[in-house]
């Protein structure tokens, strides 16, 4: 069971406010960070990744302070994160790419193996530069995988996916809350892909936390489809 | 001791470090290419220039001939390399230029050989007394007098025109966005020639001002890029003032360390020593990705 | 099938190769007529030797995407400590070499430091600055030859130098001796980049963020790097050191630094192949050009024309295209005897 707790998070800088006192808890699942552009999520996971230093706000991972932790030392505290733009090294093999993220989060090289049968790519002595774009991004989620990972943070892991590949993405994506036991944060713009895998749901619209809970309650919620969905009364 | 005919000394150098530091600087900022070969044109003009006198040439017409090749070798090698310069990344562009520097420098020794000359300006030959006479005085001459105040001239130039012209804006709009720039309709090439024969012309003058100050030596010259980037390192590529500033003081900096007989040695260190003491006093505790060579 | 699984590993067969060629080399060359006697022979060690430099630069521009223009000037400072620790110490020259590679290793890590956390360009623009700075202190301190002091350098009486290595007296066998220590460090860097130092520079050169989200402490491992090529220079220092007995600042201009930086991008930054050819363009080229009565200023053209070619148009280099060329015949070969069947 991982439990994560944000409580007052603001983010500042140049003069913008991205994220203003944000609170959230989470357990174990899958959960969606939605919003328009904008809105404050990939802050949010840059600030849970120690990419952004907050100006107010705390993070607790499973009871430990996450804000004192230094950057690349949340990856053995079992932090994964994945990037909009996916970061497949390109000039070594897809499984020399999974033991990069083994090593280097405390993990043992057996859970290599693991986390390639779990994605489906058996055949790992490909380099990074052979693949194609739904195999890059089956490389990250193993990367996610990998060990014993408490936090995963997706960011659009579909992006550049077909219908029929972003299915088998999210097939993988909502196992693997029962693979490791971790919870999983989603960040994405597709309703369907969100609806489907996400148990629970969080808004952001400029910054601010405008909704939280059950993925079909706050979907249908008339302030957030106004916010967001840009559905109006009028129009229904 | 006396220490003033060095401080002078060192500002004059400083700002001649401080032209070419601004000199590379609206390069860089413009076009993304830090021009290593920035003192190989200086080297190169002040041959010529030193040629042309040796061939009974007007000083003046040498002096001017030779800026103006500088900015035309400036401005060929803008042209012919920059549609392949702007597909890589600035390191990678910076390394080009270290290729031309030696190009340059090899061009020179081949035609000039490595023996050390020295090259005397006429306005060398006018010189005032200052400070007074007992400890604190100094002989300055007109070409260091000039020299100062045409780097003023030109910072507070540069930077005015930067500002508040339209080929500045365009300049300063190149060095933020360069395809958004083209988008709005900037005529980016055009720009961009400007930039090199600006930058061009600004070496080639530090190049014929620092031979007469020291020595005409092509190796010599052209490693005086050394000195002048440590202006903009610490101006961060970005801050004109900073750069003038910076390049005064490693000027100054470089000069007092010469005047102690057993540290003379070290003038040389003097770049380096200031560039990481800037370096290490002003870089904090972040997050840092920097800029590699990437395919 | 055990054979396949161990040449499968990629670069295995290339290092098995190239680990025979050297050491084919070693045994043959001394025998050479024209290129293995007098001055040839030593004109072939001394490349060999700047191929050590060579493929420390290679590794920080191929590996990890770093300029590093000063590696001639960190040669300087493994020479000068190697003579200094033998006139102190009177160590066999082994000892002395692997002393001497630690703190050059030292030096180097500590002088590029603060730049490298700054940005990529600062770093090559602090190590020219420190190349220039070695130039003119190593012209004033000189190299140790047996005098007192810090400095070692005695101006005034008998200049000493330093002997050969034991194993390596005479030049073929002191040649012999280089192309060991060469073989040595190549296979020791091969198997750094092939475990997981070279991974992790290899996540750093895709892009800082992805190996910090991964776990990857990024300045220790670039640190790591500066601290592994830094020493490995120093081995090269070592052996300049010990090939003359005496060193001559002379060596050790700024110029050489960024000719030696060139010499790698046109050879090959991305291959150990590379850095071999760098080391022969670096020192044997121009003793050729000056053999032919050719003016040894154009040295400098060729390799900044070079340079620029090297970044514009062939990126890997003398060592990436002689690659390409290979696997071309490779491919023919094998579709000639498919053809055959």
């Amino acid at each position: 069971m991982t439990q994560l707790s944000i409580s007052g998070l603001t983010v500042r800088y140049g003069g913008v406010t991205p994220l203003d006192s944000v609170s959230l808890c989470f357990d174990s699942g899958v959960c969606g960070v939605i919003g328009p552009n904008g809105a404050g999520k990939t802050t949010m996971f840059n600030v849970l990744s120690g990419f952004s230093v907050p100006a107010a706000g705390s993070v607790e991972l499973d009871g430990r302070q996450l804000l004192r932790v230094a950057p690349h030392r949340r990856a053995r505290l079992g932090v994964r994160r994945s990037f909009q733009q996916e970061q497949v090294i390109r000039t070594l093999t897809v499984r020399e790419n999974v033991l990069l993220a083994a090593e280097h989060s405390g993990a043992p090289a057996a859970s290599v193996e693991r986390a390639l049968t779990y994605v489906g790519l058996e055949d790992a002595h490909r380099k990074g530069s052979e693949l194609t774009v739904l195999e890059r991004r089956l490389v990250e989620i193993a990367r996610c995988v990998v060990g014993t990972p408490r936090l995963v943070l997706l960011d659009e892991p579909a992006a550049g996916l077909d219908p029929e590949e972003s299915a088998h993405l999210l097939e993988l994506i909502t196992g693997i809350p029962d693979e490791v036991d971790a919870l999983v944060l989603l960040v994405d713009h597709d309703m369907d892909l969100v609806r489907a895998a996400c148990k629970e749901v969080a808004v952001l619209d400029f910054g601010r936390l405008i909704a939280f809970g059950r993925t079909r309650d706050v979907l249908a919620s008339a302030q957030v489809r106004r916010a967001y969905l840009g559905v109006t009364e009028d129009a229904e | 001791m006396n220490l003033l005919p060095f401080i002078i000394a060192g500002l004059v150098i400083g700002s001649v470090y401080a032209l070419s530091g601004v000199g590379v600087l609206v390069l860089y900022r413009t076009t993304g290419v830090l021009n290593f070969a920035h003192g190989a044109i200086g080297g190169l003009s002040a041959m010529l220039a030193w040629q042309a006198m040796q061939l009974r040439l007007l000083p003046g017409v040498a002096i001017g001939f030779s800026i103006v090749v500088g900015a035309v070798v400036a401005y060929l090698f803008g042209l012919v390399a920059g549609p392949y310069l702007a597909r890589i990344d600035e390191l990678r562009k910076a390394v080009t230029t270290l290729g031309f520097a030696l190009v340059l420098l090899g061009v020179m020794l081949y035609c000039w050989n490595d023996k050390a000359r020295t090259m005397q300006l006429p306005t060398s030959r006018i010189a005032f007394s200052i400070g007074d006479g007992d400890r604190w005085y100094a002989r300055i001459n007109l070409t260091q007098l000039l020299c100062l105040a045409l780097a003023v001239l030109v910072v507070v130039a540069t930077g005015l025109a930067l500002r508040y012209t339209s080929t500045g804006s365009a300049m300063r709009a190149l060095a933020s966005d360069r395809e958004l720039a083209a988008v709005l309709g900037t005529r980016v090439r055009v720009v961009e020639s400007l930039a090199w024969v600006l930058s061009g012309a600004i070496g080639a003058a530090s190049g014929v001002v620092v031979a007469d100050q020291t020595r005409l030596e092509p190796a010599f010259l052209t490693f005086l890029i050394i000195p002048e980037l440590a202006a903009v390192v610490i101006g961060r590529f970005r801050s004109l003032s900073i750069t003038l500033l910076a390049g005064l003081g490693v000027g100054v900096g470089q000069s007092l360390v010469s005047s102690q007989e057993n540290l003379t040695a070290f003038s040389t260190a003097v770049p380096f020593l200031l560039a990481t003491l800037f370096i290490v006093l002003t870089s904090g505790r972040r997050v840092v990705s920097i800029g590699v060579v990437r395919e | 099938m055990i054979v396949q699984r161990f040449m499968g590993r990629h670069g295995t067969a290339q290092l098995m190769a190239g680990i025979a060629v050297g050491i084919a080399a070693a045994i043959i060359v001394p025998d050479v007529p024209g290129i293995g006697d007098g001055l040839g022979l030593r004109t072939v060690t001394v490349a060999l030797i700047y191929s050590l430099a060579g493929v420390a630069a290679a590794v920080l521009y191929g590996r990890l995407g770093l300029v590093s223009i000063m590696q001639v000037a960190l040669v300087a400072v493994g020479g000068w400590a190697t003579l200094r620790l033998h006139y102190l110490t009177g160590l066999p020259f082994e000892v002395v070499m692997v002393l001497a590679a630690v703190l050059t290793a030292v030096i180097g890590t500590v002088l590029s430091l603060p730049a490298l956390r700054l940005s990529g360009l600062s770093l090559a623009i602090v190590t020219l600055m420190i190349a220039g700075a070695l130039e003119v202190i190593t012209q004033y301190f000189g190299f140790p030859n047996g005098g007192h002091g810090f400095a070692g350098y005695d101006t005034t009486g008998v200049a000493q130098t330093m002997p050969r290595p034991w194993l390596g007296h005479s030049d073929p066998a002191f040649f012999r001796y280089v192309v060991v220590v060469v073989l040595v460090v190549m296979v020791a860097l091969w198997c750094v980049l092939s475990a997981r130092p070279g991974r992790t520079w290899a996540a750093i050169r895709q892009g800082d963020a992805g190996a910090i989200a991964s776990g990857i402490n990024v300045t220790a491992y670039r640190i790591l790097a500066l601290a592994v090529t830094s020493a490995v220079t120093g081995l090269a220092g070592a052996l300049l050191a010990a090939n003359s007995g005496v060193l001559d600042p002379i060596s050790f201009k700024a110029q050489q630094s960024v000719l030696l930086f060139a010499t790698v991008l046109i050879g090959g930054a991305f291959s150990l192949f590379g850095a071999v050819i760098a080391g022969l363009l670096f020192y044997a080229f121009p003793q050729l050009l000056t053999s032919w009565g050719v003016n040894g200023n154009l040295v400098f053209v060729v390799l900044g024309l070079g340079t620029v070619q090297a970044i514009t148009t062939t990126p890997t280099g003398i060592a990436g295209q002689l690659g390409g060329l290979w696997q071309v015949v490779r491919r023919r070969l094998s579709k000639k005897s498919e053809a055959h069947r």
